[in-house]
């Protein structure tokens, strides 16, 4: 393949309109996205179809304003529901007899229309409350849920947090960081006045704090006996966060001076994980690990793996890349269990196991925040932003989703961080905005006789104002006989969303190159089935041909095998940080990861030196150029966004005015050093740039893009940072 | 008697045998074994502290003393224990008959001696507080007060550390200094030393030893460490204090059919374990406030469910008590390990309920511990106690630490042990006697706890065989013993205090007579009473009551004047004539009668009666009884029923509790506020009077007794009646003059008497 010539993502994710313009009543495709809209209704399609049949879930995306879903609350009617498949009633059902019966859109049963929910139906039998029933006009919509959908009452917000506060994690000043972060955002910790809130410090040591509301400060207690942990209070150690707000407070503002004099080198993680399962597993919740120091004591201790080079390349490589402790998949099921969704948060100077501790957040649809050898006056801002959002956005508790579809169809296979309880049904003990999960379809029946076929997700969760809702997105899609059709309706957002999440399933059982020509093969395979479609009738010989709809898969493809979790040998991507990008990328939503694989690059001398703040202006400005080398020009300042960092890249040529603007007196000084001072300065070229940078953080919060500075030529920072990211560009990845 | 309080007032000693029967035949019959109760650190206003090192025999290593003989001319002197003759050493060379030092003056047979080369300790006295927090709030409430104004009596320079348990163990950072914190150790797991070190973290900052054990400072630990569980008084006030304040009470669950989970034992433990690493050898003190019964750990006393009863003396004579083997075998490896690093176990048990004070008497009374028994921390027993450890000044308790006593003797005698507050050091020698009692089989003995009052009572063998042939040397007519107690002083200076004895020995014909003047009656009762209850603890079977008539028997048979088979003719010279009293009182006190207690109870009544002086323990025999009326001055009135009248005020002292009774008449105007009245100062003053001389026995006695006071015919009256003889019951057939008559069927004293005089003379 050759990547020059190929249409190129400048405008990011073109979400397919088909899908919403043939059935206007679908949930918005930020909720539900296939990888085709036209569903094969034979196996023999299916098998010519070569990519991957399914859907992209992002089941609480955030919607603009203007666009939230409904809430609707049945009450004594209680909620309506398919008696025999249990789909949920949305705008597909049908009513029937006057509008005393209604017909499920899944299984056709024809359901009795309770008295309390029955309306007349008008002449075209369309029940005549249609405007005021939000369930049976929009594709989302929120129920409320009566105590039948609750095992127990539901539970409060709870975030806990397990804080490592060794002597590196203490020197990092990540500590420091943490607590000032975590003080910041009580006043925004969604659930008030019912959240509830935790600490864990470990060492070698396990320290717990009575937080109890009448003390004037909280109690400190150390276990230490690893190989039997116990908890040294019954109550108080979880306190309501509005009663015990002083005593919290008073902890977070001591805890960084408790330690500053740690000079514990030891890290007793695993027993300190037990001690937390121990705190919350009564209510369940949110537990946030900061982690440091490579687990040294007690169980789930890791040692250093990786060194033995012999491994490399070998067909036991990717067991470098899977836990080789069961002692963190164990806990993870067990979080599971006990509805305690995992965050863990590294900053490993070392090799710190991403790939053991990862598998926590993995199985409790939770996330891995990496900031490897995290240094407060460089990351600060990074942590306390992504910190913030992960404690302040709305966060979904003890939830299970279930994505349904008709007859004849089936999902065989879930992708994304979460425990699968039954075969279907996924747990999600905490479940935000920032989580797409995937799966992928296979059709049961050799064909599929129905016209249509529907989807129905079901997240059925804990709000944080202790509301039990589900929140459903109903959508409907063609089948369709003819196999041009079905690349014509897909969607390469979401095929590249289930290839990626394939490819990183693969490279923890296979090595990396297999994982990244499985993904080409299939991509080949499409095309070329494509072109055998056309090839006749076009007479266009050996040319590469594709429909509009896939016309970025194979850079997008490319991008993938570029990747961080795909790219190069063994060698290319610090194990630990291959781990924490597979994690990531596991869990990220479609646009999230479009941007991630096809960074936006842009200009920026030009914009900087015109001097206006109109924002069509700014559209204009920030033209995206192809990640190739040659975009870049030596006299140009550059910035490259792929939604985690900025690299600013200046220009061997660029103006020393412009430099100093931005940089101040030093401008000549080594970058790499000058980052750490990288700060707006009373200019307005400066001012322009920060409020770009600013805005850009706005457009996409999940994370923080945290600055880094390369200028022309140095090397080999701007190798690692810029050059391996050009995606189009031969270097970027040995064996891309 | 007076004489032999001149004795104890010079040397601390009081000896039922001040002339001692010679022979181990001579012996045998004399019932009363020859003994001392020796009181080492009783203060002698004018004894000297000599500044230097004693001599020593280079035979026997015995200290020179007075009754050694001298020859100034050839300079040398004899000791007169082993007859070796020994040089003095040149810087003796200027002594004659008028320059004699100090320790040869003849009234200083009790001597210390403070070595220039010993340099106060570096480790001030260290107290570890181990607090039980499964009390009720209002408990809670009393013993964090208590503690707070103790630890404002705390010398300055004394090292804190604190410990609270209920569930789990809590060991208090005092020196960390920003929040209180604490290091949590499960109560149900035995740590040792060696994991408490590693789980405190006390190997971050300086690694651990790679050989040898590890103890203290000077065995590479760090001191950094060491500081951080215990701080000096003086800085850790604040930390102290807002720990106290904020204590909570043990806050797991407890059923309703349930006892607390209380790990008194692993606290101790832990307590110990700490110390034993951090300041090992110095004075340091366990100081546990228990207020209810252990029922998690090793030393459990009883299990957690309510409906299993706590051991009585009933089940432990049936020995039916599945705990109580278990805790007192733990509790004897804690007295190992504290004696061998010179600590004390005290104990303040406060509790309607008992604790364990039987389980745990052996780790207090061989580590010199003291204890206090009360029914609640609010209770002035225990609060005024606890000040009166820390308190200085006139009625300080004089708390010393670290002791080790030596004896030596002529060579025909030997010592059986020492019923007391020690713990053998088990230093055998030919000193040694074959029969023990007590802690034997030693010449040493450690004191890690020791103060004014501790009295020690030695129990002697006179192993000397009956020789035909009288051609004994004069010299040789007397026996020499030498007491050596090193202790450090709360000065923090180490101190030797030698007592040298001597005393004349006779045998044969005619020594009753002799014996019968040196016999002191009061010591005699006061061995007695550690006899009778040393050999009820350790002896199955043990009949007091049988051992203690024959004895007496034996006694009045021995050195009674009467005719045989003559109950009439029976009299007794006044040297042995109220001993037959002690032993009838002795036979009804708590200390026999231990059905009226419990263990707890007899525990602790024990411990004390072996670490008093005899004065003290005979009126833990025999209460004293004053009557105080308009007809006369205080005067002491017999311990009978008839002493009660209703125009009388008696003041009881029984030791353990202090009792005003106001006769019926007395109580009558005290209600109608007679004494308030101008006219009836006559009447105020009388009841002033008890109350005045109440104060003067509580301010001197420790543990502090307490005091009751109460009305004739009144509940609380039964405090004064269970002490008196029952000359009244309900069965005699006479009417009383008091109005009062005793129920119980006890014999009364005229009977016991009787019996006595008839066996006597068979
Ligand atoms: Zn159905
Ligand atoms: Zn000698």
């Amino acid at each position: 393949l050759e990547s020059k010539s190929l249409p190129r993502p400048l405008d990011g994710d073109v979400e397919p309109k088909s899908f919403a313009e043939m059935f206007p009543m679908n949930c918005h495709s930020r909720f539900l996205r296939l990888t085709t809209s036209a569903i094969p209704n034979s196996q023999s399609l299916v098998s010519r179809w070569h990519l991957p049949l399914g859907a992209v879930v992002c089941p609480l995306a955030e919607s603009p304003d203007g666009e939230e879903v409904p809430i609707v609350n049945f009450a004594s009617t209680g909620i309506i529901r398919c008696r025999r498949c249990r789909t949920y009633v949305n705008p597909y059902v049908t009513f029937a007899e006057a509008g005393r019966k209604w017909r499920c859109n899944i299984c056709s049963l024809l359901n009795e229309v309770p008295g309390d929910y029955f309306a007349h139906l008008d002449a075209v039998g369309r029940r005549i409350d249609l405007d005021q029933r939000p369930e049976l006009t929009k594709g989302s919509v929120e129920f409320v849920a009566p105590t039948e959908y609750m095992v127990r009452p539901p539970m409060p917000p709870l975030y806990f947090f397990l804080i490592d506060v060794s002597i590196s994690a203490v020197r990092s000043g990540m500590v420091q960081v943490v607590a000032q972060t975590i003080k910041s955002c009580l006043d925004n910790l969604p659930g008030f006045p019912r959240t509830q809130i935790g600490f864990i410090t470990f060492d070698s040591t396990i320290h717990f704090y009575n937080l109890k509301s009448s003390l004037t400060q909280p109690q400190m207690m150390v276990v230490s006996d690893l190989d039997d942990i116990f908890i040294p209070l019954p109550d108080d150690l979880l306190v309501n966060l509005s009663e015990s707000r002083e005593v919290v407070e008073t902890f977070l503002d001591s805890l960084p001076s408790m330690f500053e004099n740690n000079l514990n080198v030891e890290s007793a993680f695993g027993p300190a994980l037990k001690a937390a399962f121990m705190v919350m597993s009564q209510l369940g919740g949110k537990l946030l690990i900061f982690q440091n120091t490579l687990p040294s004591l007690g169980v789930g201790r890791l040692k250093l793996r990786g060194d033995d080079v012999r491994v490399y390349g070998t067909d036991k490589e990717y067991t470098l890349r899977v836990p080789e402790d069961p002692f963190y998949k164990q806990m993870a099921a067990d979080f599971s269990k006990y509805q305690i969704g995992v965050n863990i948060y590294a900053f490993n100077e070392k090799y710190g196991d991403i790939a053991s501790l990862g598998t926590l957040a993995k199985y409790t649809g939770g996330q891995v925040y990496y900031y490897p050898s995290f240094q407060s006056n460089i990351h600060r801002e990074k942590l306390r932003h992504e910190l913030a959002r992960d404690l302040t956005r709305e966060t979904a508790w003890e939830s299970v989703m279930r994505v349904r579809c008709g007859k004849g169809i089936r999902f065989t296979s879930y992708h994304g961080n979460f425990m699968l309880r039954s075969t279907d049904l996924l747990a999600l003990p905490a479940v935000d905005c920032d989580k797409a999960y995937a799966m992928q379809l296979s059709l049961e029946d050799t064909l599929l006789t129905t016209q249509t076929v529907y989807f129905q997700v079901a997240l059925l969760y804990t709000a944080s104002c202790g509301e039990r809702r589900i929140r459903v997105h109903t959508a409907a899609a063609p089948t369709v006989t003819d196999l041009g059709e079905m690349y014509r309706q897909a969607d390469t957002g979401a095929i590249i969303s289930l290839f990626s999440r394939l490819a990183i399933e693969k490279t923890l059982t296979h090595k990396l190159e297999d994982a990244r020509s499985a993904v080409q093969l299939r991509i080949v395979k499409a095309l070329r089935e494509y072109r055998n479609l056309y090839a006749v009738q076009h007479r266009l010989g050996g040319r590469l041909i594709y429909p509009e709809s896939l016309k970025f898969l194979p850079l997008y493809g490319l991008a993938l095998c570029k990747s961080t979790v795909l790219r190069g040998g063994y060698a290319d991507v610090p194990l630990d940080e291959r781990s924490a990008a597979g994690f990531t990328m596991m869990a990220l939503p479609v646009k999230k990861l479009l941007k991630l694989l096809y960074p936006n690059l842009i200009r920026l001398d030009e914009y900087l030196t015109k001097g206006s703040y109109l924002d069509d202006e700014l559209k204009n400005a920030i033209k995206r150029l192809p990640l190739t080398a040659e975009s870049l020009d030596s006299r140009g300042l550059y910035l490259f966004d792929d939604g985690f960092r900025f690299i600013i890249w200046f220009g061997r040529m660029l103006s020393p005015d412009i430099s100093k603007n931005l940089l101040g007196q030093d401008f000549a000084a080594d970058l790499s050093r000058n980052q750490v001072n990288f700060t707006e300065l009373n200019h307005e070229m400066s001012k322009r740039l920060f409020a770009l940078l600013k805005k850009l953080r706005e457009t996409d919060p999940s994370y923080y893009q945290l600055c880094h500075l390369v200028r022309q030529g140095e090397q080999p920072r701007e190798g690692f940072l810029l050059l391996a990211n050009l995606v189009e560009d031969q270097m970027s990845g040995t064996n891309g | 008697m007076t004489e032999f309080l001149d004795l104890e007032a010079q040397d601390g000693v009081r000896m039922p045998w001040n002339v001692v029967p010679g022979t181990r035949q001579e012996a045998a019959g004399c019932v009363v074994p020859v003994s001392a109760v020796y009181t080492p650190l009783r203060p002698f206003p004018s004894m000297p502290v000599l500044p230097y090192s004693p001599l020593r025999c280079r035979n026997c290593r015995s200290v020179l003393n007075p009754f050694s003989i001298v020859d100034f001319a050839a300079k040398i002197w004899i000791c007169p224990l082993c007859f070796q003759r020994n040089h003095f050493p040149p810087h003796y060379a200027s002594i004659s008959d008028d320059n004699l030092p100090a320790e040869l003056f003849p009234q200083y047979t009790t001597i210390e001696y403070a070595s220039p080369d010993d340099r106060p300790s570096a480790v001030p006295p260290v107290f570890m507080f181990v607090v039980d927090t499964c009390l009720i709030e209002e408990e809670l409430g009393f013993l964090k007060s208590a503690l707070l104004r103790a630890i404002e009596l705390l010398p300055e320079n004394s090292l804190i550390g604190l410990i609270t348990f209920g569930t789990l163990v809590h060991v208090h950072e005092l020196g960390f200094g920003q929040i209180s914190k604490t290091y949590v150790f499960k109560g149900s797991k035995e740590v040792n030393k060696e994991q408490l070190l590693e789980q405190m973290s006390f190997f971050v900052k300086k690694p651990r030893p790679t050989t040898g054990v590890i103890a203290g400072v000077r065995d590479g630990l760090d001191a950094e460490s060491i500081a951080r569980f215990l701080v000096p008084a003086s800085e850790c006030e604040f930390a102290l204090n807002s720990v106290l304040d904020e204590l909570q009470k043990d806050p797991w669950p407890v059923a309703s059919d349930q006892r607390a989970m209380r790990c008194t034992s692993t606290a101790l433990s832990v307590a110990a374990g700490l110390l034993g690493a951090c300041v090992p050898g110095s004075g340091a003190r366990i100081m546990a406030f228990i207020g209810g019964p252990s029922t998690e750990g090793q030393g459990a006393i009883v299990s957690k469910s309510l409906s299993e009863p706590i051991r009585s003396h009933k089940d432990l004579d049936k020995d039916s008590v599945p705990h109580y083997h278990k805790a007192v075998k733990f509790y004897e490896g804690l007295s190992k390990q504290l004696v061998n690093q010179g600590h004390v176990l005290d104990l303040f048990a406060c509790a309607l309920d008992q604790v364990g004070v039987a389980e745990l008497k052996v780790a207090v009374e061989r580590t010199g511990g003291l204890v206090v028994l009360a029914e609640s921390f609010g209770h002035s027993v225990f609060k005024d106690s606890l000040k009166r450890v820390f308190q200085s000044g006139e009625y300080d308790l004089g708390l010393s630490s670290n002791g080790i006593f030596e004896i030596n003797c002529s060579k025909d005698i030997k010592v059986q042990g020492i019923i007391g507050p020690c713990a053998s050091l088990e230093k055998k020698g030919p000193l040694c006697s074959d029969t023990v009692v007590g802690q034997g089989n030693t010449t040493a003995w450690k004191l890690c706890g020791l103060d004014k009052a501790t009295s020690l009572c030695l129990i002697f063998d006179i192993v000397k065989k009956e020789s035909p042939d009288a051609t004994i040397q004069s010299t040789s007519n007397q026996f020499y013993f030498q007491f050596l107690t090193y202790y450090q002083h709360n000065s923090g200076q180490m101190r030797l205090r030698v007592t040298t004895l001597s005393r004349r020995w006779v045998a044969g014909p005619g020594s009753v007579q002799d014996l019968v003047a040196g016999f002191d009656q009061e010591a005699a009762a006061v061995v007695m009473a550690r006899q009778v209850s040393f050999k009820m603890e350790s002896e199955a079977d043990f009949d007091p009551i049988r051992w203690l008539d024959r004895a007496l028997i034996q006694l009045c048979t021995r050195f009674g004047d009467y005719q045989k088979d003559s109950p009439s003719t029976f009299s007794l010279s006044p040297r042995l004539s109220i001993f037959p009293q002690f032993i009838f009182h002795l036979r009804r006190s708590q200390f026999v009668q231990v059905f009226n207690n419990s263990p707890d109870e007899t525990a602790y009544f024990r411990m004390i009666l072996n670490r008093e002086n005899v004065v003290n323990s005979v009126v833990m025999i025999q209460p004293s009884l004053i009557s105080y009326s308009f007809h006369s001055g205080p005067e002491p009135a017999f311990l009978d029923v008839a002493a009660i009248a209703a125009d009388r005020i008696l003041l009881l002292d029984s030791y353990f509790t202090v009792v005003i009774f106001h006769g019926a008449t007395i109580a009558q105007w005290r209600k109608a506020g007679y004494h308030n009245q101008p006219e009836h100062q006559a009447f105020a003053q009388l009841l002033q009077a008890p109350r005045d001389d109440a104060d003067t026995i509580i301010k001197e006695r420790f543990p502090v007794p307490r005091l009751v006071v109460c009305d004739q015919h009144g509940s609380q009256a039964r405090f004064l009646l269970a002490k008196l003889n029952p000359s009244a019951t309900y069965n005699s057939e006479a009417p009383v003059p008091g109005g009062d008559v005793i129920f119980t069927d006890d014999v009364s004293f005229e009977v016991f008497l009787d019996h006595l005089q008839r066996l006597a003379v068979q």
